[in-house]
């Protein structure tokens, strides 16, 4: 009986959804570029990612693009000590350099990850995408959150920031060494 | 500088030591203090700057992903201080993101400068937040800085001990100051009161000698009289009974002579202690004491022999009135003594001085308190002989007093000079040290017509 109107609400909530969609969702995207962005200080990639000290970080998106021009707003800005580059792609490749790799759908996620599996990239899932990358976006509260996969990123040999782990809803823990 | 301040105030040099002492002390006490004061107030800087900037470091992921649940967790860490009055996180806009509030104090709205600032009771720290070289956001702190009271009665034990100290240091140095003093007043005291004994202890002496000679005197003197009167009724009855025997008298001559002769002698012997005690009768008149002693010349050299060497220095004019034939008793009765005195030769001075006397003369031989300051003829008869020890010198006068072997002298010359002189209103004084002579001074009152 609970369970039915529950279900109700969640239907009519639905239902009213498309009206509001495009707000909440441009607000929703705005802050999740922003994080991609803000993540970068907080991660270590290994030395050999980088050729230089002053090449920028890249962030590639794979497939659909649901920032509408967001993330390219912010190329050029300094995160750090680099810059960040924003780069399409298709699909997952070494040659690309990726260090940030934004996935946006379940259906090509799969692939990407096992892809990037191994590979200094710090995968970025967006929320109730699976499965989860390094990093996964999640709403929780109406607020942006995250999960991190610190397991993961060891397995890739990147360092994340206990700043940033102290910020993520839920952290996969990597075995100690 | 001590030594002259010493004496400008008239303080002791021990008093404005401990002065000096206690003013570096309270001094070198305020110093160390105000040290403490600046050095804990530093620390204290430090520590909130410290604790500001770990806050900063750790909150910066925080802020940067707009997780005030995180920002305010790590703050909320800081409560536990309790100097820390309210801390407040802003992020990069200025905008509060997290804070605590203690007390009644209110947040500052952003953005704030950066550094420290002193209000009041409090000192606000705000530092940056930064990230990988760029800035992220504020931290904010406001500590309180300790009340004056707190700070004073921090310090209030050791003022009160240095304070303590510093008065302890005057206090003994004050009282030893004093107790100087008064050491000082009771040792003068003492010396005095030494003194008075000493004097009075003369005193006494000469008080007993005068009674010794006034008793002695008296008894001797009665004695005397009453034996006069004796020996006159016996003289006279040997008188008549040489009448009577008549011509048979020649056989029993000689036993009468002898008696007649021993009587005489007493007779000459109760003279002797009759002049002593005073009672002889006298027939004073005026004389240049000068004059008599020249006359006597011829006498004295018969009498002290010639190894004796005899010099007269006679320049008084001045007249005195005594009895003229005890005078020269006396005269060459010193004379005499003096002779003995020098059994090897020596030389004799007889000497006259006309002399006004102030006060009796330290060695006059009972220093009655009736001496009579005033002018006096002195006459003086000194030996270069063998002296006289102090012990000896001061019984000198008492009756029967003989240095000289028995038989030889009866120990009543000196005692009869002085009872001659003392009945003539006159003084007499004995100076000697054994080997230095002896000068023997009589010093009679000036007569002048019309007084008595």
């Amino acid at each position: 009986m609970q369970r039915g109107a529950f279900l109700a609400v969640m239907a009519g909530s639905l239902i009213a959804a498309p009206a509001m969609a495009a707000a909440a969702d441009s607000l929703e995207y705005a802050v999740k570029a922003a994080y991609l962005v803000k993540f970068i200080p907080f991660i270590d990639w290994p030395d050999a990612v980088f050729a230089s000290a002053s090449q920028p970080v890249t962030i590639c998106i794979l497939g659909q693009d649901p920032f509408a021009g967001r993330l390219e707003a912010q190329t050029g800005q300094k995160s750090g000590d680099r810059t960040v580059a924003v780069k399409h792609v298709a699909s997952y490749d070494r040659a690309d350099g990726c260090q940030v790799l934004f996935v946006g759908s379940s259906a090509v996620a799969g692939d990407a990850l096992a892809a990037a599996a191994g590979a200094p990239v710090v995968t970025v899932t967006d929320s109730g995408v699976t499965p989860p990358g390094i990093i996964s976006f999640v709403i929780a509260e109406n607020h942006v959150r995250f999960d991190i996969d610190d397991a993961a990123a060891a397995a890739d040999s990147i360092k994340i920031s206990s700043k940033l782990l102290e910020l993520a809803q839920v952290v996969r823990r990597r075995s100690p060494p | 500088m001590m030594a002259s301040l010493a004496r400008k105030e008239g303080w002791s040099l021990p008093v404005v030591a401990a002065l000096i002492a206690a003013a570096v002390l309270l001094s070198a006490g305020v110093l160390m203090a105000f040290y403490e004061e600046q050095l804990y107030s530093a620390q204290q800087l430090k520590d909130v700057r410290e604790e500001a900037q770990i806050l900063a470091a750790s909150v910066t992921a925080a802020i940067d992903f707009d997780d005030a649940g995180a920002v305010s967790e790590h703050l909320g860490a800081l409560k536990v201080n309790p100097e820390l009055q309210a801390g407040g996180v802003y992020d990069k806009a200025g905008r509060l993101m997290a804070s605590f509030v203690q007390g009644n104090a209110v947040l500052p709205r952003g953005p704030l400068p950066e550094g420290a600032a002193y209000a009041g009771d409090h000192v606000d720290i705000v530092v940056p937040a930064i990230e990988q070289g760029a800035r992220v956001g504020t931290v904010f702190l406001r500590a309180s800085t300790e009340p004056e009271q707190r700070r004073l009665a921090r310090y209030a034990g050791v003022i009160l001990l240095v304070t303590m100290g510093a008065l302890v240091i005057l206090v003994l140095s004050l009282s030893q100051a004093a107790l100087t003093g008064r050491a000082r007043q009771l040792s003068a005291v003492n010396l005095q009161l030494h003194r008075e004994m000493e004097e009075r202890r003369k005193t006494e002496e000469a008080l007993r000698q005068s009674s010794k000679m006034e008793a002695v005197g008296q008894l001797s003197g009665g004695i005397a009289h009453d034996f006069n009167n004796l020996i006159m009724i016996a003289k006279g009855n040997l008188r008549l009974l040489r009448k009577r025997l008549g011509p048979n008298a020649a056989q029993s001559a000689n036993y009468i002579v002898s008696a007649d002769e021993a009587l005489d002698r007493a007779a000459a012997l109760t003279q002797r202690i009759l002049a002593f005690s005073r009672r002889q009768p006298l027939s004073p008149m005026p004389v240049r004491l000068s004059e008599l002693v020249e006359g006597m010349g011829e006498l004295i050299r018969h009498s002290v022999g010639e190894k004796v060497e005899i010099e007269t220095r006679l320049p008084a004019i001045w007249w005195t009135r005594c009895d003229i034939n005890q005078m020269e008793n006396v005269v060459l009765n010193l004379a005499i003594n003096a002779r003995d005195a020098m059994p090897e030769g020596g030389r004799l001075v007889i000497e006259t001085q006309d002399i006004i006397v102030k006060e009796a003369p330290p060695e006059m031989e009972d220093p009655v308190s009736d001496f009579i300051p005033g002018a006096y003829v002195a006459l003086k008869v000194r030996d270069t002989g063998e002296g006289m020890s102090e012990a000896v010198r001061r019984r000198a006068v008492d009756p029967f007093f003989t240095t000289k072997p028995l038989g030889k002298g009866t120990g009543l010359g000196l005692s009869m000079t002085f009872g001659f002189v003392r009945q003539s209103n006159g003084y007499l004084t004995i100076e000697s040290r054994p080997g230095a002579g002896t000068t023997i001074s009589l010093y009679m009152p000036r007569y002048q017509e019309g007084t008595a």
